[in-house]
């Protein structure tokens, strides 16, 4: 094996890959896409909801007035609202508060003829001067119902509140009635918080139990789409070689194991660079520096950290897992001669890239369980489930070194088998070969 | 230095029961033009790729430069093989930088001798192109460049002439000329006999994994002539076949074909003819390339 050789294919294989455009509209393209799927939905709901103006006939007189208060005011809104207020013009805020508030709610007192009144109500939604109207009565709170009438009854946002709002009213008013303080039923009421609390090395850490989920399950999914996507490219990659007719040119100076190694370094570089780039990314938006000046995250979502050992392990797996899956795509790409063959060929391989997958929520939940452990020490599973088994909680250290000696050995042994029948491959056109004619080239090759 | 020969001791190689190449022994020296002629499937494509250590023979020896072939040797050659492509998404600039420095050049040397080539064969304004917005015609010259970019003590052409159009297969001619001239070797394989008679220096005939014939040109022809002449005159030609050393004398057309006994003189021949004759033209008939291939391949089986 001469380096220089290898050096100058695997520069060429990493040049040519990190020009394309491609390349550059995955590598911005996903955070951004990631990002717009995270963020959009609500942006897009502060946006775009319009205050619900809604007529309220409480003919108790009882419930009305304070849930039409209940409407414009929660604790959760006060909060956001002073938010805005620090970050916004005053004109401005006051018509984000509304929209935010999403109720104006319009209290009408029962006339003396309801079912002239109920019609006028209707008329005034399909006129467009209001969106909707609450009907209160005391037949209906014998059956616990409210009636809400509107041109559309799908907003279920809208009547999700309402609804909540209106059961805390009447509760509370029943309470009442029956004699009971309702400040304290609602106290003693309160449901309990699970406060989750890490335990690692380096002490306890308070983290919410979604968080350590995120992070494993990005780290997990960032390491199955790149052994996947790189490992298709290298394949490609060779096929094209072979299907262009350089490979002749290039193996007369160069030993196909050369070419092949260079090949596997260039793309594994670029997988790199762009796993870099979003693991950077991820990285640099969890700065504690940059999570404080992003006030409207605070206190909804608790950001996870990136530790760093869990980091190094990451790319550890990732070529380890990128050599063992890529030689094997390689080694199909060199014994068949045209995409829908290697496909067919390939997919053996990408079962196993895939099987982690339907692991994955068996060993979130227990990493510790002798099914977890096992999977976790198979070879081909390893880099992605023992990764996910870091990320959710440290196993003891002897499993993951064992973990590491076994890929290594295992990673070895297919790029030994898949240079040899990439040896022969390349120079072979025209026929698919069968599985014994490939057991022979790796026999005699 | 010595001189940049290739060598074939007893080399065999078999795809499972198929002989392709048996016991080929052959010596390619310096300073010349070697033709590998044969038909389709003698051999000729496997005998190159074990010259190239693309594949390994089951047997034999092979030598360059009067000793066992190195690494560092393959360097020294340049290769074109049968099956050749070039990556069509690179820029022809970068693709020859590229297979330069497959061949130990360092990147400066390379992107230098890039320009100079490019220049020599008329694409230097297409360098920054890609390759695969060039012609079929030019990326045949680019591929041609990526050969000799190295300047290499030897060159190997695979059927260089297939496919290529007429412009550059003067190229390809003017290029082995001058590597001969150089004193450097060109070793190229062909089916084409015509072809290899007016470029080759030195010959081997391979069929079914064996050579048949081997040797310099003139001297397989010299070999190989029947002692034959053509006669075309006036006067009264039956009597030619009379003359002392004549065989046989038949009409073609307007030309009579003498076969002499073998050892006879033409020019004694000549003499006698002139005595009763008109001679207008009389000269020595050489067998063509592919008379001396099929009547070889006949008398080998």
């Amino acid at each position: 094996m001469r380096l220089d050789n290898l050096r100058v294919i695997a520069a060429r294989e990493y040049l040519a890959r990190i020009r394309t455009k491609g390349f550059w509209i995955a590598t911005v393209g996903l955070p951004l896409f990631m990002g717009a799927v995270l963020v959009l939905p609500a942006l897009l709901l502060t946006r775009t909801t319009s205050a619900h103006r809604m007529v309220i006939v409480d003919t108790t007189g009882q419930i009305g007035e304070r849930l039409a208060a209940e409407l414009t005011e929660s604790a959760r809104l006060e909060r956001l609202t002073e938010q805005i207020e620090e970050a916004l013009p005053g004109a401005e805020a006051a018509a984000l508060e509304e929209k935010l508030q999403g109720f104006v709610p319009i209290l009408e007192a029962p006339a003396a003829d309801l079912a002239e009144q109920r019609a006028g109500l209707d008329r005034r939604v399909l006129a467009g001067d209001i969106d909707a109207w609450l009907w209160i009565s005391e037949d209906g709170l014998a059956e616990d119902r409210v009636e809400y009438h509107a041109e559309s009854v799908s907003n279920f946002v809208t009547q999700e509140r309402l609804t909540r709002a209106a059961s805390r009213i009447i509760r509370a008013f029943r309470l009442a009635e029956a004699g009971l303080d309702p400040d304290e039923i609602e106290r003693l009421g309160r449901s309990v918080d699970l406060a989750t609390l890490r335990v690692t090395e380096a002490g306890s850490r308070e983290e919410q139990a979604a968080t350590g989920v995120v992070l494993a399950y990005l780290l997990f999914f960032l390491l199955y789409i790149a052994i996947l996507v790189y490992g298709q490219q290298v394949m490609l990659g060779v096929l094209e070689e072979k299907s262009s007719r350089i490979v002749e040119v290039i193996v007369a100076t160069t030993r196909p194991v050369e070419l092949m190694a260079g090949k596997l370094a260039g793309i594994c570089c670029v997988a790199l660079t762009q796993l870099v780039i979003w693991l950077g990314t991820v990285a640099l938006l969890t700065l504690p520096q940059v999570v404080a000046r992003m006030s409207w995250l605070a206190g909804r979502f608790e950001v996870p950290t990136l530790a760093p050992s869990l980091v190094v392990h990451f790319f550890a797996f990732f070529v380890l897992g990128f050599l063992l899956f890529s030689s094997f795509y390689g080694s199909v790409g060199a014994a068949f001669s045209n995409v829908q063959e290697a496909q067919q060929f390939a997919s053996i391989g990408a079962v196993f890239v895939v099987a982690p997958m339907l692991l994955f929520w068996m060993v979130l939940n227990d990493p510790d369980s002798t099914l977890s452990v096992v999977s976790s020490l198979i070879p081909v599973f390893t880099p992605l489930l023992m990764l996910l088994r870091l990320a959710v909680k440290a196993p003891p250290w002897w499993q993951v070194a064992l973990g590491y000696l076994l890929t290594i050995g295992v990673t070895w042994g297919m790029i030994w088998i898949s240079a040899r029948v990439y040896r022969v491959g390349i120079l072979m056109y025209g026929k698919k070969p069968s599985l014994p004619e490939i057991w022979r080239w790796i026999r005699y090759a | 230095m010595p001189p940049p020969s290739v060598e074939l001791r007893g080399v065999s190689k078999s795809y499972g029961r198929f002989r392709a190449v048996d016991d080929l022994s052959l010596r390619m020296p310096g300073g010349t033009i070697f033709g590998l002629l044969g038909p389709n499937g003698a051999g000729k494509t496997t005998s190159i790729r074990m010259i190239m250590n693309i594949i390994a023979p089951d047997s034999g020896e092979i030598l360059f430069f009067d000793r066992a072939r190195t690494d560092v040797d393959l360097a020294r050659v340049g290769y074109l093989p049968e099956e050749r492509g070039l990556y069509p998404k690179m820029s022809v600039h970068e693709h020859l930088i590229f297979l330069g420095r497959l061949h130990g050049m360092s990147r400066p040397d390379a992107a230098a001798a890039t320009g100079r080539w490019l220049e020599r064969v008329d694409l230097a304004s297409w360098a920054l192109k890609k390759v695969e917005e060039l012609s079929k015609g030019m990326q045949q010259k680019v591929q041609l460049v990526g050969t000799v970019l190295h300047e290499p003590q030897i060159l190997i052409l695979d059927e260089p002439f297939s496919g290529l159009d007429p412009i550059n297969q003067g190229l390809f001619k003017e290029l082995l000329a001058d590597y001969r001239d150089g004193g450097r070797t060109v070793i190229f394989s062909t089916h084409i006999m015509e072809q290899a008679e007016k470029l080759c220096d030195e010959i081997c005939l391979i069929s079914g994994g064996r050579a048949i014939l081997s040797g310099p040109l003139d001297e397989i022809k010299r070999r190989h002539g029947s002692n034959a002449y053509r006669l075309v005159a006036t006067g009264e030609v039956e009597r030619a076949a009379d003359v002392a050393g004549v065989e046989s004398a038949v009409r073609h057309d307007d030309a009579i074909k003498l076969m002499l006994t073998p050892g006879v003189e033409g020019a004694d021949v000549l003499r006698e003819l002139v005595g009763f004759l008109a001679v207008r033209e009389f000269r020595s008939e050489e067998p063509s390339l592919e008379e001396i291939f099929i009547g070889s391949v006949r008398d080998a089986t």
